[in-house]
């Protein structure tokens, strides 16, 4: 791949490219000149420099304030911007924060009234390619400094061009890669599975045996292909978390249950202490239950037998708006030296139980991403010899912050609020994940059919291919509200997809809110919230069973 | 019910799932396994034999990989919307594709579920059984 200032030109140059007239210049002699954006508000300084420019084979456009500056920059891309950065309407540091702002790619001499080289290096440091000192600078330093600024800009341009280029396509190969890889271990597992299953004739204990332990290789193989995707995303920012309304107990108890069985094969003990209380958390569930499974999958690994893995979930009293997990093992633990290296990517921990079958290293390193992604933090604690304890926060649902921005206006409570249940029942169980997709849908619909500064769909809550209920505070009395109940019974039930395979129910309920003056804003939005809260649970309670089944 | 309790000598009465990959070892042992199930299959290799043969033979669900020759997967799902006969198929997506953007595409283009490859068995038959019960597609007529 080459890299130099010309690159980008080729056949398609215009003259807005950075690196460009240098080559131009040397090309034709009348043809196409550097344009100079010259930013200098005392009238001598600007006709001497102009004049000094002009005999060098520039073309220049003079403007005296930074506004007007800004205003040039959106219109027109010049080649290179000379700035005296004290103007009238701006001064030093911050004349050249903004130009760098304004137009990235153009290079930025700075024509400096002090000679001192400090301030120099510090406005080198902003990112501008020279600083000339009127004084001193001679027309022949001028006009090289210029032309290189050009140059160095174009190659840096390049240079991040080409380092963007890279992690694209390093981006795309791993995605390309564990694509392909899918396709013969699909077939492994088809055949190893047909076997297994006795469907191509009975086998002796010891092939079924041998094949188990294929089996249970193409299973890690599926797990290194999915974290080696999961692991690229995390690197460009394209991991994603859909947080909703999630009770961390029923998460808790799932992990359990789905670990139950690798604990015990290793002979481990799998335990959870729950707080009393633990109050709703607004996570996405699918990812909040990697994590679990992630940690507690570790931590059976690094667990000899006889041990103890322990899931604990608690309320901090030091920090009400979140809620703590942590996994706890009886294992071998965690040198103090390694324990900032453990959530490193391909880090791998020498001391697995399980001999080398360590995965790919990106397991710890993903979890941390997701909790991160959720605004929780994760860590580490270990004591060598008795064992490591990995801990994460997730942020708990709090139904008051969702709705003070929609039902206060100018610090006061709207007038009316209404609470609107939008319940969608599946026709028939199964296809899970075609009814998901159209609750989905209809979640779009239903966000498009409000007014986006005064309704607020409520984070839906986790439905496991059940009955899935939407909730809608509007700030609308009991009218608005029959208009907006029928606009989405039209718009929903009139979704082809969603009549072939749901009911629609859609109700309202119009919250009563106290006009106490003596209670600041803040309780009177926890009142309504503590209000919505209840007429929810009591939705929940009274909901019908989950599924209609028409057979 | 429809695909448990039939046995051999009841061969018309069970219901027809096409196999559309382009990965002949694999539709090989994806029809062995569904023929294993009580389940008639039929093998095609490309997206343009899936719609010729859909039209034919009337199969009761699609089992459809998205990258074929001759009509990739979502080129198959838009051709079967096309013809009323067809529209109303059961179709499952089984492929190596990400599931990000292409599995909200393939539904939204008719399919009826998503799975990536690997695909669970007991998943993939619950799915398979789920389609054919439901009324998705499935008419309660006998193959003809």
């Amino acid at each position: 791949m080459t890299v130099g200032p010309t690159k980008d030109c080729g056949s398609r140059c215009d003259s807005d490219c950075p690196g460009h007239f240098g080559a131009e210049r040397r090309d034709s002699k009348e043809g196409l000149q550097a344009n100079v954006l010259l930013i200098v508000d005392k009238p001598g300084d600007a006709d001497l420099v102009r004049l000094r420019l002009v005999d060098s084979n520039f073309r220049v456009n003079c403007v005296t304030r930074l506004s007007d500056a800004l205003l040039c920059l959106e219109t027109e891309k010049p080649s290179l911007v000379l700035v005296d950065p004290n103007l009238v309407d701006s001064r030093g540091a911050e004349t050249i924060r903004q130009i760098i702002r304004k137009a990235p790619t153009v290079p930025v001499v700075v024509l400096s009234g002090q000679d001192d080289d400090e301030l120099a290096v510090k406005t080198m440091q902003q990112g501008v390619q020279d600083v000339l000192f009127k004084g001193t600078v001679t027309c022949k330093h001028m006009e090289r400094s210029l032309r290189f600024a050009v140059e160095r800009k174009g190659l840096m341009h390049a240079l991040d061009e080409t380092r963007k280029e890279q992690l694209a396509f390093k981006d795309q190969f791993l995605s390309h890669v564990s694509h392909e890889l899918r396709t013969p271990l699909t077939c492994i597992y088809q055949y190893v599975t047909l076997l297994l299953d006795g469907l191509a004739g009975p086998l002796a204990p010891n092939q079924m045996e041998h094949l188990q332990a294929v089996l249970k290789s193409v299973n890690q193989l599926h797990a290194m292909i999915r974290d080696l995707l999961e692991a690229t995303r995390a690197d460009s920012g394209k991991l994603r978390v859909e947080p909703r309304c999630i009770d961390m107990r029923e998460l808790v108890r799932q992990s359990l249950a789905m670990m139950r069985p690798a604990a015990a094969e290793a002979h481990v003990g799998l335990e959870s202490k729950l707080d009393q209380y633990i109050p709703l958390v607004y996570a996405d569930p699918d990812r909040a239950l990697e994590v679990l499974i992630n940690l507690i999958d570790n931590a059976i690994k690094f667990t000899p037998p006889d041990g103890l893995v322990t899931v604990r979930v608690a309320i901090v009293e030091t920090d009400p708006s979140s809620v703590y997990l942590s996994v706890t093992d009886s294992g071998c633990g965690i040198p103090q030296a390694t324990l900032p290296k453990v959530f490193e990517r391909l880090y791998q921990n020498p001391n697995a139980v399980d001999g080398n079958r360590t995965g790919l290293g990106l397991g710890l390193y993903i979890a941390k991403e997701i909790v991160t992604l959720h605004g929780g933090r994760m860590w580490v604690a270990s004591e060598p010899g008795s064992g490591s304890t990995f801990s994460f926060t997730l942020p708990l649902y709090s139904m008051a912050k969702l709705l003070q921005p929609v039902i206060t206006q100018k610090g006061r409570l709207r007038e009316n609020i209404v609470l609107m249940r939008v319940e969608l029942s599946p026709l028939s169980k199964a296809l899970r994940g075609s009814w998901k997709d159209v609750c989905q849908r209809c979640l779009d619909i239903l966000r498009r059919c409000i007014y986006v500064d005064k309704d607020l769909v409520l984070p839906p809550m986790d439905a496991d291919g059940g009955t899935q209920t939407f909730f809608v505070v509007a700030s609308t009395d009991i009218e608005g509200a029959n208009i907006l109940m029928s606009r989405v019974r039209e718009q929903i039930g009139g979704l082809p997809k969603f009549q072939a395979s749901g009911l629609l129910s859609v109700t309202a309920e119009a919250i009563p809110s106290s006009r106490d003056a003596a209670k600041t804003i803040e309780q009177l939005v926890w009142e309504v919230a503590d209000r919505v809260t209840d007429l929810i649970q009591q939705g929940f309670r009274s909901a019908p069973p989950h599924y209609d089944d028409h057979q | 019910m429809l695909t448990e309790d039939y046995t051999d000598d009841q061969p018309r009465q069970r219901a027809k799932i096409m196999v559309v990959d382009d990965d002949p070892d694999l539709r090989q042992a994806l029809s062995l396994r569904l023929r294993a199930n009580h389940f008639d299959t039929i093998n095609v290799c490309d997206g343009y034999s899936a719609i010729a043969m859909a039209q034919k033979e009337k199969p009761h669900l699609i089992i459809l990989d998205l990258g074929l020759p001759a009509g990739d997967g979502f080129a198959v799902l838009k051709n079967l919307q096309q013809y009323p006969a067809l529209a109303e198929i059961p179709v499952i997506v089984l492929t190596a594709r990400d599931p990000e953007g292409n599995e909200r595409r393939t539904l939204e283009a008719g399919a009826t579920a998503f799975f990536q490859k690997p695909a669970d068995n007991d998943e993939l038959l619950g799915v398979i059984r789920a389609c054919l019960q439901t009324g998705w597609g499935w008419t309660g007529a006998k193959p003809s």
